[in-house]
């Protein structure tokens, strides 16, 4: 008799979900709190995350589990990750904290390629990052880079 | 009022190497380097540049150390190496490899049919092609080598050119090609073993090498052309030597009815990456040290990416219609032949090709 187990996952700011346990198994990190936590850990507290990264998560979740062998998978991710920066991050954080492996590859690897081309000073406006290099060192920097024509 | 703060700072320690880790050109990992100090510290301090070369060129692996401008502490000089070498080991110019001949397993006619032959697809001799004859054999899976050496101790190879000879002086033509050709890189065993002329003294100097690269086999075609072997992934050459090996022989030669290997013309093609890097080897533990100069690197970088594969740069003596020095020498051997061709016509033929 397969169960339809259902869990309930509870965010920072105190959002609740209820999933298939099966998606929420998709989570290593909720993976292991259910398998330690004995027979009646039905509510699972995920401070880290909260309820609007949280929701998106489990849309993730869901799809790679119901559907896994679709052949929109691929363009499943591509559009999931076009999100704004900080919805991206906090994915990011999120996937870290909750181990789930293919969505921290997904969103560590969208990150990265926002770097591409783009120039040191471009890299600092887009993910607002102050330079905390003295005048000398970005001087240092500057000339030991040259060769690298985006510096 | 908006508060900058640094999100890979933000994000935990592991998921910051992470993300810096998906990037897959050296220059992006620079430039992230210079974003910020903890930015830097991430790149730095997890050789982040020496594991993309390393992921990307696994013949790398043997590196146990850089040599590089002594101020630096090692975690930044590994940076800055590994940075360059990704760069220059995927877009220094591409151009011709092959240096100098090292030994020919066996040569029939020397110096007539030498190894020296393969060089220069322009030279001739009495205006045929010249080329390099194997002995002969009644075996047909008798193999030969060739050994080069090339232009730069470290460079990376794309592929590799062969064009089998054919005797338009025999009757009916034929090419003296192999079944399959099959490449291996590598180093000297030591380099006191390499102060001899194995070509002089006909000498095979296969067992004077470690060969860390060996190619699949691939088929080669009895036409007289020069064929392309393309390597399925560009190799380091970490050493500075190819060795071409020839298996199975095709054709015979009536006057003897026996089995040779006849070669017009070898060349590889890559991007050698002195004077911005070489290596040394210490023996006897056969460590490898990567020498990098960056003034040298940078100034490879802004003489430009036009590389050159025309042949007006490949690396040879001048054309050579007299393949050997002495010309007494030279005299008895043509003296020895007797297809009765007449040899007045030489004055020409030492006009040189430019």
């Amino acid at each position: 008799m397969t169960s339809s187990k259902t869990i309930v996952l509870r965010s920072s700011d105190g959002a609740t979900f209820e999933v298939d346990e099966a998606v929420a198994l998709h989570s290593l990190m909720i993976k292991h709190r259910i398998e330690t936590g004995g027979a009646d850990s039905t509510t699972i507290d995920v401070p880290e995350v909260t309820g609007n990264t949280l929701s998106k998560v489990i849309e993730y979740c869901k799809k790679h589990v119901e559907a896994p062998n679709s052949d929109d998978l691929k363009s499943f991710d591509t559009d999931f990750v076009k999100v704004d920066q900080a919805v991206l991050c906090h994915l990011a954080k999120a996937s870290y904290y909750m181990n789930i492996k293919g969505l921290l590859d997904l969103s560590s690897k969208t990150i990265a390629d926002m770097f591409k081309g783009k120039t040191v000073e471009q890299i600092r406006e887009t993910f607002h990052i102050k330079n905390d290099f003295t005048p000398e060192e970005e001087e240092e920097l500057r000339k030991e880079n040259s060769w690298n024509l985006f510096v | 009022m908006e508060t900058r703060i640094d999100f890979l700072e933000w994000l935990e320690p592991d998921m910051a190497f992470k993300i810096l880790s998906c990037l897959d050109d050296s220059a992006d990992l620079v430039r992230a380097s210079a974003v910020s100090r903890y930015w830097q510290n991430i790149v730095v301090s997890n050789g982040l540049s020496k594991q993309l070369c390393m992921s990307t060129f696994p013949q790398l692996a043997c590196i146990t150390r850089v040599v590089g401008p002594s101020h630096e502490n090692s975690s930044e000089r590994d940076h800055r190496a590994y940075a360059s070498l990704f760069r220059a080991l995927t877009s220094f110019p591409l151009t011709y490899c092959v240096a100098d001949p090292v030994s020919a397993s066996s040569t029939d006619n020397y110096p007539q049919e030498s190894i020296m032959n393969t060089l220069d697809p322009r030279d001739t001799i009495r205006n045929r092609g010249s080329y390099w004859s194997s002995k002969g054999s009644n075996d047909t899976e008798t193999p030969e080598t060739l050994i080069y050496s090339l232009t730069a101790n470290i460079c990376v190879i794309t592929e590799i050119n062969l064009h089998p000879f054919q005797a338009l002086f025999q009757f009916d033509f034929p090419i003296y090609s192999s079944r399959f050709v099959r490449f291996r890189m590598g180093h000297p065993k030591s380099c006191n073993d390499l102060n001899y002329d194995f070509v002089d003294a006909q000498e095979c100097a296969d067992d004077k090498f470690i060969w860390t690269y060996t190619s699949q086999m691939f088929p080669v075609i009895q036409q007289n052309r020069l064929q392309r072997f393309k390597l399925p992934e560009p190799v380091i050459c970490i050493g500075g030597y190819l060795q071409v090996e020839l298996l199975g022989r095709v054709q015979k030669q009536a006057s003897d009815d026996k089995y040779y290997f006849c070669v017009a013309h070898v060349q590889a093609i890559g991007r050698q990456l002195s004077p911005a890097f070489s290596v040394e080897f210490s023996e006897p533990s056969n460590s490898v040290s990567l020498k990098y100069d960056a003034a040298k690197f940078g100034l490879t970088v802004s003489n430009g990416q036009n590389g050159s594969l025309s042949t007006s740069v490949l690396p040879v003596q001048p054309p050579r219609q007299l393949a050997w020095g002495n010309l007494q020498e030279f005299m008895q051997i043509v003296e020895g032949h007797d297809d009765g061709v007449e040899y007045d016509v030489w004055a020409d033929e030492f006009d040189p090709i430019l």
